[in-house]
Protein backbone atom coordinates (compact mmCIF):
# COMPACT_ATOMS: atom_id res chain seq x y z
CA UNK A 1 0.00 0.00 0.00
CA UNK A 2 2.56 2.58 -1.22
CA UNK A 3 -0.25 5.19 -1.60
CA UNK A 4 -1.41 4.94 2.33
CA UNK A 5 1.92 4.56 3.36
CA UNK A 6 2.76 7.88 1.08
CA UNK A 7 -0.07 9.69 3.00
CA UNK A 8 0.42 8.85 6.20
CA UNK A 9 4.22 10.19 5.48
CA UNK A 10 2.44 13.30 4.83
CA UNK A 11 1.02 13.71 8.24
CA UNK A 12 4.58 13.78 9.78
CA UNK A 13 6.99 16.06 11.00
CA UNK A 14 10.60 16.91 9.87
CA UNK A 15 12.35 15.33 12.36
CA UNK A 16 10.39 12.16 12.06
CA UNK A 17 10.84 12.07 8.37
CA UNK A 18 14.70 12.70 8.80
CA UNK A 19 14.12 9.67 11.15
CA UNK A 20 12.44 7.07 8.36
CA UNK A 21 14.97 8.52 5.79
CA UNK A 22 17.62 7.42 7.95
CA UNK A 23 16.39 4.07 8.56
CA UNK A 24 16.65 4.18 4.73
CA UNK A 25 13.06 5.00 3.82
CA UNK A 26 13.62 6.80 0.65
CA UNK A 27 9.51 7.81 0.12
CA UNK A 28 9.77 9.28 3.67
CA UNK A 29 12.78 11.48 1.89
CA UNK A 30 10.43 11.93 -0.83
CA UNK A 31 7.98 13.64 1.67
CA UNK A 32 10.90 16.20 2.49
CA UNK A 33 12.08 17.01 -1.00
CA UNK A 34 8.30 17.42 -1.65
CA UNK A 35 8.03 20.16 1.28
CA UNK A 36 11.23 21.69 0.53
CA UNK A 37 12.23 21.21 -2.83
CA UNK A 38 10.99 24.72 -4.21
CA UNK A 39 12.48 26.75 -1.71
CA UNK A 40 15.71 25.52 -2.04
CA UNK A 41 15.14 25.81 -5.84
CA UNK A 42 14.16 29.37 -5.11
CA UNK A 43 17.42 30.13 -3.17
CA UNK A 44 19.55 28.83 -5.70
CA UNK A 45 17.64 31.77 -8.12
CA UNK A 46 18.18 34.46 -5.17
CA UNK A 47 21.67 33.46 -5.32
CA UNK A 48 21.88 34.41 -9.12
CA UNK A 49 21.54 30.51 -10.27
CA UNK A 50 19.86 29.85 -13.78
CA UNK A 51 16.95 27.93 -13.71
CA UNK A 52 18.71 25.13 -14.70
CA UNK A 53 21.60 25.34 -13.04
CA UNK A 54 19.43 25.60 -9.39
CA UNK A 55 17.87 22.57 -10.39
CA UNK A 56 20.40 20.59 -10.57
CA UNK A 57 22.01 21.82 -7.88
CA UNK A 58 18.84 21.64 -5.71
CA UNK A 59 18.88 17.51 -6.86
CA UNK A 60 22.66 17.62 -6.27
CA UNK A 61 22.10 18.73 -2.69
CA UNK A 62 19.08 16.79 -1.92
CA UNK A 63 20.56 13.89 -3.07
CA UNK A 64 23.98 15.02 -0.44
CA UNK A 65 21.61 15.62 1.96
CA UNK A 66 20.10 12.23 1.78
CA UNK A 67 23.89 10.33 2.17
CA UNK A 68 24.15 12.20 5.54
CA UNK A 69 20.61 12.31 7.03
CA UNK A 70 22.69 10.91 10.11
CA UNK A 71 24.56 14.41 10.43
CA UNK A 72 21.21 16.24 10.67
CA UNK A 73 20.27 16.34 14.62
CA UNK A 74 17.49 18.54 14.42
CA UNK A 75 18.94 21.33 16.03
CA UNK A 76 17.74 23.58 13.43
CA UNK A 77 15.32 23.26 10.45
CA UNK A 78 15.36 20.85 7.80
CA UNK A 79 14.77 23.27 5.22
CA UNK A 80 17.90 25.94 6.97
CA UNK A 81 19.97 22.59 7.00
CA UNK A 82 19.57 21.53 3.12
CA UNK A 83 19.59 25.31 1.66
CA UNK A 84 23.23 25.34 3.19
CA UNK A 85 24.49 22.12 1.96
CA UNK A 86 22.97 23.90 -1.73
CA UNK A 87 24.42 27.10 -1.12
CA UNK A 88 27.68 25.81 -0.64
CA UNK A 89 27.11 22.60 -3.51
CA UNK A 90 26.39 26.26 -5.69
CA UNK A 91 29.57 28.28 -4.69
CA UNK A 92 31.73 24.97 -5.37
CA UNK A 93 30.04 24.76 -9.06
CA UNK A 94 30.89 28.63 -9.46
CA UNK A 95 34.29 27.85 -7.85
CA UNK A 96 34.95 25.10 -10.47
CA UNK A 97 33.42 27.12 -13.48
CA UNK A 98 35.99 30.37 -12.13
CA UNK A 99 33.59 31.93 -12.29
CA UNK A 100 33.25 32.53 -8.26
CA UNK A 101 36.08 34.79 -7.86
CA UNK A 102 35.16 37.42 -10.77
CA UNK A 103 31.70 37.52 -9.17
CA UNK A 104 32.43 38.14 -5.77
CA UNK A 105 34.80 40.63 -6.99
CA UNK A 106 32.40 42.50 -9.32
CA UNK A 107 31.16 45.54 -7.18
CA UNK A 108 28.23 48.20 -7.74
CA UNK A 109 24.86 47.44 -8.66
CA UNK A 110 24.47 45.89 -12.34
CA UNK A 111 20.52 47.37 -12.88
CA UNK A 112 19.64 50.25 -11.03
CA UNK A 113 16.06 50.68 -10.95
CA UNK A 114 13.84 53.50 -9.95
CA UNK A 115 12.62 51.72 -7.06
CA UNK A 116 9.06 53.49 -6.29
CA UNK A 117 9.83 52.04 -3.31
CA UNK A 118 6.47 53.98 -1.43
CA UNK A 119 4.09 52.87 -4.16
CA UNK A 120 1.99 49.75 -3.08
CA UNK A 121 0.56 49.60 -6.89
CA UNK A 122 4.13 49.17 -7.91
CA UNK A 123 5.15 46.38 -5.61
CA UNK A 124 8.79 44.88 -5.82
CA UNK A 125 9.10 41.23 -4.57
CA UNK A 126 12.20 39.92 -3.33
CA UNK A 127 13.22 38.29 -6.63
CA UNK A 128 13.31 41.46 -8.48
CA UNK A 129 14.10 43.56 -5.88
CA UNK A 130 17.43 41.02 -5.71
CA UNK A 131 18.01 42.00 -9.19
CA UNK A 132 18.64 45.58 -8.24
CA UNK A 133 21.98 44.19 -6.92
CA UNK A 134 25.75 43.08 -7.78
CA UNK A 135 26.32 39.41 -7.79
CA UNK A 136 28.40 40.18 -4.89
CA UNK A 137 25.93 41.79 -2.92
CA UNK A 138 23.47 39.13 -3.93
CA UNK A 139 25.17 36.45 -3.40
CA UNK A 140 26.11 37.30 0.35
CA UNK A 141 22.86 38.84 1.40
CA UNK A 142 21.47 35.24 -0.12
CA UNK A 143 23.85 33.65 1.68
CA UNK A 144 22.65 34.88 5.01
CA UNK A 145 19.89 35.67 5.40
CA UNK A 146 18.19 32.97 2.80
CA UNK A 147 20.94 30.20 3.59
CA UNK A 148 21.34 31.08 7.25
CA UNK A 149 25.07 31.51 6.92
CA UNK A 150 26.80 33.72 9.20
CA UNK A 151 29.06 36.45 8.19
CA UNK A 152 32.00 34.20 8.97
CA UNK A 153 30.52 30.73 7.36
CA UNK A 154 29.94 33.24 4.44
CA UNK A 155 33.20 34.50 3.94
CA UNK A 156 34.57 31.32 4.18
CA UNK A 157 32.54 29.69 2.10
CA UNK A 158 32.94 32.74 -1.08
CA UNK A 159 36.95 32.43 0.07
CA UNK A 160 36.70 36.43 0.93
CA UNK A 161 37.46 39.01 4.05
CA UNK A 162 34.92 39.22 6.58
CA UNK A 163 34.92 42.57 5.98
CA UNK A 164 34.63 42.39 2.40
CA UNK A 165 31.57 40.23 3.49
CA UNK A 166 29.46 42.56 5.63
CA UNK A 167 30.21 45.67 3.57
CA UNK A 168 28.51 43.79 0.85
CA UNK A 169 25.75 42.73 3.19
CA UNK A 170 26.00 45.77 4.60
CA UNK A 171 25.31 47.47 0.94
CA UNK A 172 22.82 44.73 -0.63
CA UNK A 173 20.43 45.30 2.72
CA UNK A 174 20.79 48.83 2.07
CA UNK A 175 19.23 48.65 -1.23
CA UNK A 176 16.62 46.36 -0.78
CA UNK A 177 15.45 48.42 2.40
CA UNK A 178 15.22 51.27 -0.31
CA UNK A 179 13.15 48.57 -2.98
CA UNK A 180 10.94 46.34 -0.32
CA UNK A 181 10.13 48.68 2.75
CA UNK A 182 6.83 49.88 2.78
CA UNK A 183 4.93 48.10 0.19
CA UNK A 184 6.27 44.53 1.31
CA UNK A 185 5.17 45.45 4.63
CA UNK A 186 1.50 45.41 3.49
CA UNK A 187 1.86 41.99 1.83
CA UNK A 188 3.13 40.50 4.73
CA UNK A 189 0.39 42.45 7.36
CA UNK A 190 -2.19 40.71 4.47
CA UNK A 191 -0.58 37.21 5.18
CA UNK A 192 -0.36 37.53 8.52
CA UNK A 193 -4.09 38.88 8.52
CA UNK A 194 -4.90 35.87 6.13
CA UNK A 195 -2.96 33.20 8.07
CA UNK B 1 15.74 48.16 15.74
CA UNK B 2 14.56 49.30 12.52
CA UNK B 3 17.46 47.49 11.03
CA UNK B 4 16.72 44.14 13.26
CA UNK B 5 12.87 44.33 12.35
CA UNK B 6 14.06 44.75 8.49
CA UNK B 7 16.47 41.48 9.04
CA UNK B 8 13.68 39.37 10.22
CA UNK B 9 11.42 40.52 7.46
CA UNK B 10 13.78 39.78 4.66
CA UNK B 11 14.48 36.41 6.17
CA UNK B 12 10.82 35.50 6.42
CA UNK B 13 10.67 36.98 2.97
CA UNK B 14 13.61 34.59 1.87
CA UNK B 15 11.46 31.38 3.50
CA UNK B 16 8.81 32.42 2.03
CA UNK B 17 8.64 30.57 -1.42
CA UNK B 18 5.62 29.73 -3.50
CA UNK B 19 6.03 26.03 -4.86
CA UNK B 20 7.21 25.89 -8.55
CA UNK B 21 4.72 24.55 -10.93
CA UNK B 22 7.16 21.71 -11.85
CA UNK B 23 7.29 21.02 -8.06
CA UNK B 24 6.35 17.36 -8.83
CA UNK B 25 8.22 16.67 -11.37
CA UNK B 26 11.50 17.87 -9.33
CA UNK B 27 10.85 15.26 -6.76
CA UNK B 28 10.44 12.18 -9.01
CA UNK B 29 13.30 13.21 -10.52
CA UNK B 30 14.85 13.16 -7.46
CA UNK B 31 13.21 9.55 -6.15
CA UNK B 32 14.57 8.11 -8.99
CA UNK B 33 18.00 9.32 -8.57
CA UNK B 34 17.38 7.94 -4.86
CA UNK B 35 15.76 4.33 -6.03
CA UNK B 36 18.62 4.14 -9.29
CA UNK B 37 21.30 4.25 -6.44
CA UNK B 38 19.40 1.68 -4.28
CA UNK B 39 19.43 -0.79 -6.87
CA UNK B 40 22.95 -0.31 -8.29
CA UNK B 41 23.87 -0.87 -4.80
CA UNK B 42 21.81 -3.89 -4.25
CA UNK B 43 23.24 -5.19 -7.75
CA UNK B 44 26.82 -4.08 -6.51
CA UNK B 45 26.22 -5.94 -3.05
CA UNK B 46 24.91 -9.16 -4.57
CA UNK B 47 27.44 -9.72 -7.36
CA UNK B 48 30.57 -8.69 -4.90
CA UNK B 49 29.16 -11.62 -2.28
CA UNK B 50 29.16 -13.83 -5.03
CA UNK B 51 32.84 -13.13 -6.92
CA UNK B 52 33.69 -13.76 -3.15
CA UNK B 53 32.03 -16.18 -2.53
CA UNK B 54 33.19 -17.88 -5.43
CA UNK B 55 36.71 -17.10 -5.10
CA UNK B 56 36.32 -18.49 -1.47
CA UNK B 57 35.31 -21.69 -2.77
CA UNK B 58 37.46 -21.92 -5.42
CA UNK B 59 40.63 -21.09 -2.78
CA UNK B 60 39.24 -23.57 -0.65
CA UNK B 61 39.30 -26.31 -3.67
CA UNK B 62 42.26 -25.20 -5.42
CA UNK B 63 43.88 -25.41 -1.63
CA UNK B 64 44.77 -29.33 -0.66
CA UNK B 65 41.94 -29.29 1.40
CA UNK B 66 41.23 -32.23 -0.70
CA UNK B 67 43.91 -33.99 1.08
CA UNK B 68 43.39 -32.91 4.24
CA UNK B 69 39.36 -33.70 4.46
CA UNK B 70 40.32 -37.20 3.03
CA UNK B 71 42.59 -37.48 5.75
CA UNK B 72 40.10 -36.08 8.04
CA UNK B 73 37.69 -38.49 6.80
CA UNK B 74 39.73 -41.40 7.59
CA UNK B 75 40.48 -40.37 10.97
CA UNK B 76 36.46 -39.39 11.22
CA UNK B 77 36.28 -43.27 10.18
CA UNK B 78 38.55 -44.73 12.61
CA UNK B 79 36.85 -42.66 15.35
CA UNK B 80 33.75 -43.99 14.41
CA UNK B 81 34.54 -47.28 14.50
CA UNK B 82 36.03 -46.94 17.85
CA UNK B 83 32.68 -44.83 18.81
CA UNK B 84 30.64 -48.43 16.99
CA UNK B 85 32.07 -50.38 19.63
CA UNK B 86 30.94 -47.72 22.63
CA UNK B 87 27.67 -46.43 21.12
CA UNK B 88 25.49 -47.09 18.06
CA UNK B 89 26.15 -45.30 15.17
CA UNK B 90 25.98 -42.17 14.68
CA UNK B 91 24.47 -40.97 11.02
CA UNK B 92 25.87 -37.65 11.10
CA UNK B 93 29.43 -39.30 11.37
CA UNK B 94 28.72 -41.59 8.99
CA UNK B 95 27.40 -38.44 6.36
CA UNK B 96 30.80 -36.98 6.62
CA UNK B 97 32.64 -40.26 6.33
CA UNK B 98 30.92 -40.54 3.14
CA UNK B 99 31.88 -38.22 0.12
CA UNK B 100 29.15 -35.73 1.27
CA UNK B 101 30.95 -33.95 3.81
CA UNK B 102 33.55 -32.07 1.59
CA UNK B 103 30.95 -30.81 -0.42
CA UNK B 104 28.74 -29.77 2.59
CA UNK B 105 31.78 -27.93 4.13
CA UNK B 106 32.39 -26.44 0.52
CA UNK B 107 29.01 -25.25 0.61
CA UNK B 108 29.33 -23.62 3.96
CA UNK B 109 32.17 -22.42 3.14
CA UNK B 110 30.92 -20.43 0.18
CA UNK B 111 28.14 -18.85 1.40
CA UNK B 112 29.62 -18.22 4.69
CA UNK B 113 32.55 -16.01 2.68
CA UNK B 114 29.48 -14.54 -0.01
CA UNK B 115 27.81 -13.13 3.22
CA UNK B 116 30.82 -11.89 4.49
CA UNK B 117 31.89 -9.88 2.01
CA UNK B 118 28.38 -8.73 1.60
CA UNK B 119 28.27 -7.47 5.14
CA UNK B 120 31.67 -6.00 4.30
CA UNK B 121 30.44 -4.07 1.58
CA UNK B 122 27.47 -2.92 3.49
CA UNK B 123 29.35 -1.38 6.26
CA UNK B 124 31.18 0.46 3.47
Amino acid sequence: MPGARQSSFASLHDVELCSYAAAGERRAFGELVRRHGSSVRHLLRRMGAQAALSDDVAQDAFLAAFERIAEFRGEGTFAGWVKKIAARLYLRRLQREKRLSALAAEDGSIEEIDTGAGDADHRIDLDEALKGLSPAERLCVSMCYGAGLSHGEAADALNLPLGTVKSHVKRGLEKLRARLAPADRAVLEGRQGNG
Amino acid sequence: MAELDFERRLERLFADAPELPDAQAFTQRIEQRLNRGWTARRWLLGASGMAGGVIGGSQLVMSNVFQQVESAEQSARVISQGLARVTPTSDMVSALSGGYGLWIAVGVAVLTMGFAVARVFEEL
